[in-house]
C-alpha cells in the first residue's frame, strides 16, 4: 500500500507529510516527528497514556489513524510550552506531586487541559469524570485532583 | 475536597532545612513537558526492532520451530529461536535463565522465537510466518488440586526445579521432607511454630475458622517493559532498560551470557511504574540477539504480551483458624497457605507466612506454607509481594473476631499489635516499629469516625485493617562531589522509582546546608555509578540515602579541612553555611564553595578534587506498618461497591520529603484497592488468559478513587537516615482486607474472596 499525503497542524506548526495509512496518530507523532512527550501504555485505548487534543477533542491518539488527522488541529504535551515557560496544568501538576513514575503524565495534563478548556472551574466530580479514561498507577489520584484544583485556580 | 493531609507537626519549625520539608520532584520539569526519556523514546543508528511469538498453548511439547518462510518475509533481517542461540548456561527450573523454550512450553505466551527488522510492522507481520508443531500436554491450572498425589505435572523436570530454586527461598527443602522424593508440583514448603496450638484453642471463647483466597494480579504500569540492547566488536554489551534494578540486571546477564560484569554497562532508564515488577526480564532476550546480529536491538513488549508473559503477583488460597478469648487476646492461630507459583518457582509464601502470624502476639501458632507450581505465567514481586494476600486473611479474621466478642475492632487490635522485640513467627525480633502509633491514628482519621454515623444505615460500612512489611536490605554506596563553580553532584547507582533522587537533593543540601538548587542527583550506569542494590524492598532512601548522608559528610570533611589548611585554622572552628566555610568568629574568613571548586580544580590547584565517598552495608531493617480505614456504600441490587471515603497512615520513621511519602502512601492504597475491589487475571481451564488488556483487567480509575485522607506518623528508625524507615511498600497491604471488613460492616455477611467483585457480593447475599 503506497503512503498517503496529508496536512495537518501539529503545536502550531503546518506539516504535509507522506504517512503510512496503517500507522496510528501517535506513530507518527512519535517516529516520524519525533515528538516522544506523549506516549503508549497499551495500544488499545484503554489507558489514555497517548492522550492528544485534535481540534478540541481529547483523543487516544494510538486509535486513531494518521491519514484521519489531514486537515487536523492537534496538540501534544510538547505544545503546552510557551516562549518555555510551563503552562499553569504542567505547573500545578509539579507542584501538588501529582506527578511520579511521568508515564501517564502527558496523558493526564492533556487530558486535564481539555477539561480546563470546556469546564474552567471543575468541581471534584467534575474531575473524576473528567479524567476517568487516563489511567494513573503511581498517584491514587488524590494529588492529581489536587493538582487540576490548583491549575484552576480553586481551593484544594 | 474532602481530602485532608495531615502532616506531622514538626514540619514546620524542624531542626532541618532541607530534609522533612514537602519538595518537589527533581525530575519533574522533564517529565510534565514530556521531555523525560524513557526506553522506548531513545533510538539508535541501524536500530532492529524486536517482536516476540509467544506460546498459544499454557503447556506443550514443541515438536519443531520452522523459520523459514519468516526470514524469506520481506524486510526481515533475522529469525532467531534457540536454536540459534549459542548455548548458553541456562538454568531451565529458573524463568530468569531461559530465553526460548526449548521442548516445552509452561506457560501462555512463553517466548518461542523472534524476528528482527527495521520497520515493528514487518517483525510483527513475520511473525506469523513462523510454523510451529506443539503437542498439547495438560494444562495444571488449579493450585489446590495440583497438590495431590497423582496430578498431572506442569513439567516433566519438576523435582530439578525445586532444588534449584530452593536457596532463593528460605524454604525446606521438599525432597527433604517427602522422602521418596516423588515428583510433585509443589516447589517449595515452609513451617513455622510456636507454642501449642491446640493448647491455645482450647483456651480460647471464640474461634474463627475460615478459607480466603486472593486473585492472582498484574502490577499494570502504566509503561510496558522496554529494554535496548547492543553488542560491540570489542565484547562489550550496552543495556538501556526500564529497571529498577540496574546492578542486578548486569549480574544475571553476567551469569547466563559469560560477560564478565566489567564488560557490561547497564543503564536503568526512566522507569514508568515498576512496583516489582521491572526487576530483570526482557534484557536477557534483548541482549541475547544483540549479540547475535551485532546492532541495537530495542524490545518493548505489547500491554498484552505484559499482560500474559511478566511476573504478576500470585493467586494464594489461606486457610486460617484463630482463637481468641473474651477480653480480646489472641491465643492460637493456625494457618495453611497455598502460593501460586506459576510455570516456575518464585512464589513470595515466605512473606505471607510471616505475616500471617506476624502482626499480633500471639503464643501458640503453627503455620504451614505451599509454593505451588502451575501452567500459568509465574509470578514475581509486586509492592509487599506476598503480604496483601495473608493479611486479607488475618485481618479479616480480627474483624471477625471482635465482632463476635463484642469488642470494639481497633482495641482487638491494640491488644494484641507486635511491639519493640516480639518475635516474628520464624522467632526474628522486631526492631523499633510504629504499628500501635498507627493504629492509635487510624482512630483519629475522618473516615473512621464516620463509624458511628453509618452504623445502623442499611448498606453502608466502615472497616479498618493493618498491614506491614519488613523491607530488603542490600548494601549502597553514593559519591558526592564539589564542582568547580560550587555546585554539588550526587552520584548513585540507584533506580529512581519513587522520588528517591529528590530525597537525596535534600539529603546533600542538608549537610551541606546550602539551597537545593546547588545540588543535582544522577543515576549513573552500572559502569560509572557507584554500587547500589535493586530500588525494591523499600531500601532505597533507607539505605542509599544513608550512604549519600555519609558521602556528603565526607565531602564536608574535605572542604573543612581545605579551609583550615587556608585560614590556618583548625577543622572544630569552621561551619558551612550559604555555600561557604565560615570561620567561626571572624566573619573576615570566608571561603565560598565556588572558590573552594576553583581551588581543588583549577590548572596548577594546590588542593585535591572533593569528592565524598559513603558506603553502609545493614543487617537492622526498619519494618514499616500502615492503618488503614474505608466507607463503602453498596447496592444491594447490582452488587457494586462505592468508596465514599479511604484513610491511610502509615508509619515514615522520618518522612524526608513528606510530598513523595503521600504519594508513596496513596498510590498503595489505591493499589490495595485495586486488589480488593477490581483486579482478577483470569484463565480457562486451558491456562489461557481471558483478559489481557486494561478494559477487561480492571484498574481503578477516577471514578472509583475519592481522594485519600492521608496521615504520617513519624516513629524514627534506630538505622535510617534522620530516623527514615521502608516507605513504599506497607500502603499496599491492608486494601483487601480492609474493604473486605467495610463491606462485610455494611451488608452484614462475608465475602471471602478478593476482588470483591458485584459478583461475589450478590452470591454472598444469595441473589445469585
Amino acid at each position: 500500500m503506497g503512503k498517503v499525503n496529508i496536512s495537518f497542524t501539529i503545536n502550531g506548526s503546518s506539516h504535509q507529510i507522506d504517512v503510512e495509512p496503517q500507522w496510528t496518530l501517535l506513530e507518527m507523532v512519535r517516529e516520524q516527528l519525533h515528538l516522544t512527550g506523549t506516549k503508549e501504555g497499551c495500544g488499545t485505548g484503554d489507558c489514555g497514556a497517548c492522550s492528544m487534543i485534535v481540534d478540541g477533542r481529547l483523543i487516544t491518539s494510538c486509535c486513531m489513524l494518521a491519514p484521519q488527522a489531514d486537515g487536523s488541529d492537534v496538540t501534544t504535551v510538547e505544545g503546552l510550552l510557551a516562549n518555555g515557560d510551563l503552562h499553569p496544568v504542567q505547573q500545578a501538576f509539579i507542584e501538588t506531586g501529582g506527578v511520579q513514575c511521568g508515564f501517564c503524565t502527558p496523558g493526564m495534563i492533556m487530558a486535564t487541559k481539555a477539561l480546563l478548556d470546556r469546564t474552567p472551574k471543575p468541581t471534584l466530580d467534575d474531575i473524576r469524570e473528567g479524567l476517568a479514561g487516563n489511567l494513573c498507577r503511581c498517584t491514587g489520584y488524590t494529588k492529581i485532583y489536587e493538582a487540576v484544583m490548583t491549575a484552576s485556580g480553586q481551593e484544594i | 475536597m474532602a481530602q485532608e493531609t495531615k502532616t506531622r507537626d514538626k514540619a514546620g519549625d524542624s531542626e532541618y532545612t532541607a530534609v522533612g520539608k514537602p519538595t518537589i520532584r527533581i525530575e519533574g520539569v522533564g517529565k510534565v513537558t514530556g521531555q523525560t526519556k524513557f526506553a522506548d523514546d531513545l533510538t539508535f543508528p541501524h536500530m532492529l526492532h524486536a517482536k516476540v511469538l509467544g506460546s498459544p498453548h499454557a503447556h506443550a511439547r514443541v515438536k519443531s520451530v520452522d523459520t523459514a518462510d519468516a526470514r524469506q518475509h520481506p524486510g526481515v533481517e533475522a529469525v532467531i529461536a534457540a536454536a540459534d542461540l549459542p548455548a548458553y548456561k541456562m538454568n531451565p527450573s529458573n524463568r530468569r535463565g531461559v530465553i526460548f523454550a526449548v521442548d516445552e512450553v509452561l506457560f501462555q505466551g512463553q517466548p518461542i522465537a523472534a524476528v528482527l527488522a527495521s520497520d515493528p510492522h514487518v517483525a510483527e507481520e513475520a511473525l506469523a510466518l513462523i510454523k510451529v508443531e506443539y503437542e498439547p500436554l495438560t494444562a495444571v491450572t488449579d493450585p489446590i488440586s495440583a497438590m495431590e498425589d497423582g496430578s498431572p505435572l506442569v513439567r516433566s523436570a519438576i523435582s530439578d526445579v525445586d532444588r534449584s530454586e530452593e536457596k532463593g527461598h528460605v524454604t525446606i527443602d521438599v525432597e527433604q521432607e517427602e522422602a521418596e522424593g516423588a515428583p510433585s508440583n509443589i516447589a517449595s514448603k515452609i513451617n513455622f511454630s510456636r507454642g501449642d496450638v491446640e493448647a491455645g484453642f482450647a483456651e480460647a471463647d471464640c474461634v474463627v475458622e475460615q478459607t480466603w483466597r486472593s486473585a492472582m494480579v498484574h502490577q499494570s504500569y502504566i509503561e510496558p517493559h522496554a529494554t535496548i540492547a547492543d553488542f560491540d566488536n570489542s565484547g562489550e554489551l550496552s543495556v538501556w532498560t526500564s529497571t529498577q534494578a540496574p546492578f542486578y540486571v548486569r549480574d544475571e546477564l553476567c551469569q547466563t551470557l559469560g560477560i564478565h560484569e566489567s564488560k557490561i554497562r547497564v543503564t536503568a532508564t526512566e522507569v514508568g511504574g515498576g512496583f516489582g515488577g521491572k526487576i530483570f526480564l526482557t534484557e536477557l532476550i534483548t541482549a541475547a540477539l544483540a549479540i547475535v546480529v551485532k546492532r541495537p536491538v530495542k524490545y518493548i513488549m505489547s500491554r498484552k504480551e505484559d499482560m500474559l508473559a511478566a511476573t504478576p503477583a500470585p493467586f494464594a488460597q489461606v486457610e486460617l483458624k484463630t482463637g481468641m478469648k473474651a477480653d480480646g487476646t489472641l491465643v492460637a492461630l493456625k494457618a495453611r497457605l497455598i502460593y501460586d507459583s506459576g510455570a516456575f518457582p518464585g512464589a513470595p509464601v515466605m512473606p505471607g507466612c510471616l505475616f500471617v502470624g506476624g502482626y499480633y502476639k500471639c503464643p501458640n501458632l503453627h503455620i504451614e506454607g505451599f509454593e505451588v507450581l502451575t501452567n500459568k505465567v509465574s509470578v514475581g514481586a509486586l509492592r509487599a509481594p506476598g503480604a496483601h494476600n495473608a493479611t486479607h486473611a488475618i485481618e479479616s479474621h480480627m474483624d471477625i473476631m471482635a465482632r463476635e466478642l463484642g469488642l470494639d475492632p481497633l482495641e482487638a487490635r491494640m491488644k494484641n499489635a507486635v511491639e519493640e522485640g516480639d518475635p516474628l513467627p520464624s522467632g526474628q525480633p522486631y526492631p523499633r516499629i510504629g504499628l500501635k502509633d498507627c493504629l492509635r491514628a487510624i482512630s483519629e482519621s475522618d473516615v473512621w469516625k464516620r463509624r458511628r454515623e453509618v452504623e445502623g444505615q442499611a448498606n453502608r460500612g466502615v472497616g479498618v485493617a493493618i498491614g506491614g512489611w519488613i523491607g530488603g536490605l542490600q548494601p549502597a554506596s553514593a559519591i558526592v562531589g564539589l564542582n568547580g563553580d560550587g555546585t554539588i553532584d550526587v552520584t548513585v547507582g540507584s533506580a529512581d522509582i519513587s522520588g528517591t533522587n529528590t530525597s537525596f537533593q535534600q539529603i546533600a543540601a542538608e549537610v551541606l546546608n546550602v539551597p537545593l538548587s546547588s545540588v543535582n542527583v544522577t543515576t549513573g550506569d552500572t559502569k560509572t555509578a557507584p554500587y547500589a542494590g535493586m530500588s525494591a524492598g523499600s531500601k532505597t532512601t533507607y539505605t542509599v540515602g544513608k550512604a549519600v548522608k555519609l558521602a556528603a559528610e565526607d565531602a564536608k570533611r574535605q572542604m573543612l579541612d581545605i579551609a583550615a589548611q587556608r585560614f590556618e585554622a583548625s577543622p572544630d572552628e569552621l561551619s558551612v553555611a550559604d555555600g561557604k566555610v565560615h570561620l567561626d568568629g571572624d566573619d573576615d574568613k570566608v571561603l565560598t564553595f565556588a572558590r573552594l571548586g576553583k581551588m581543588t580544580t583549577n590548572f596548577g590547584a594546590r588542593f585535591a578534587p572533593v569528592v565524598g565517598r559513603g558506603t553502609m552495608s545493614t543487617r537492622k531493617s526498619a519494618p514499616g506498618f500502615s492503618a488503614q480505614a474505608a466507607e463503602v456504600e453498596i447496592d444491594p441490587d447490582t452488587g457494586a461497591i462505592t468508596v465514599l471515603g479511604y484513610a491511610i497512615v502509615q508509619d515514615a520513621g522520618f518522612a524526608i520529603n513528606p510530598l513523595s511519602v503521600e504519594g508513596q502512601m496513596q498510590g498503595g492504597a489505591s493499589q490495595g484497592l485495586g486488589i480488593a475491589l477490581s483486579e482478577e487475571m483470569k484463565f480457562d481451564e486451558e491456562g489461557r488468559l481471558l483478559n489481557a488488556n486494561l478494559l477487561d483487567y480492571r484498574l481503578p480509575t477516577t471514578r472509583d478513587l475519592p481522594p485519600i485522607e492521608t496521615i504520617i506518623v513519624e516513629v524514627p528508625s534506630e538505622e535510617g537516615p534522620y530516623g527514615a524507615r521502608i516507605i513504599g511498600e506497607p500502603s499496599i497491604v491492608p486494601g483487601g482486607a480492609t474493604i473486605a471488613n467495610a463491606v462485610a460492616d455494611a451488608i452484614g455477611v462475608r465475602v471471602t474472596d478478593i476482588p470483591i467483585t458485584p459478583e461475589r457480593v450478590l452470591r454472598a447475599l444469595g441473589k445469585l
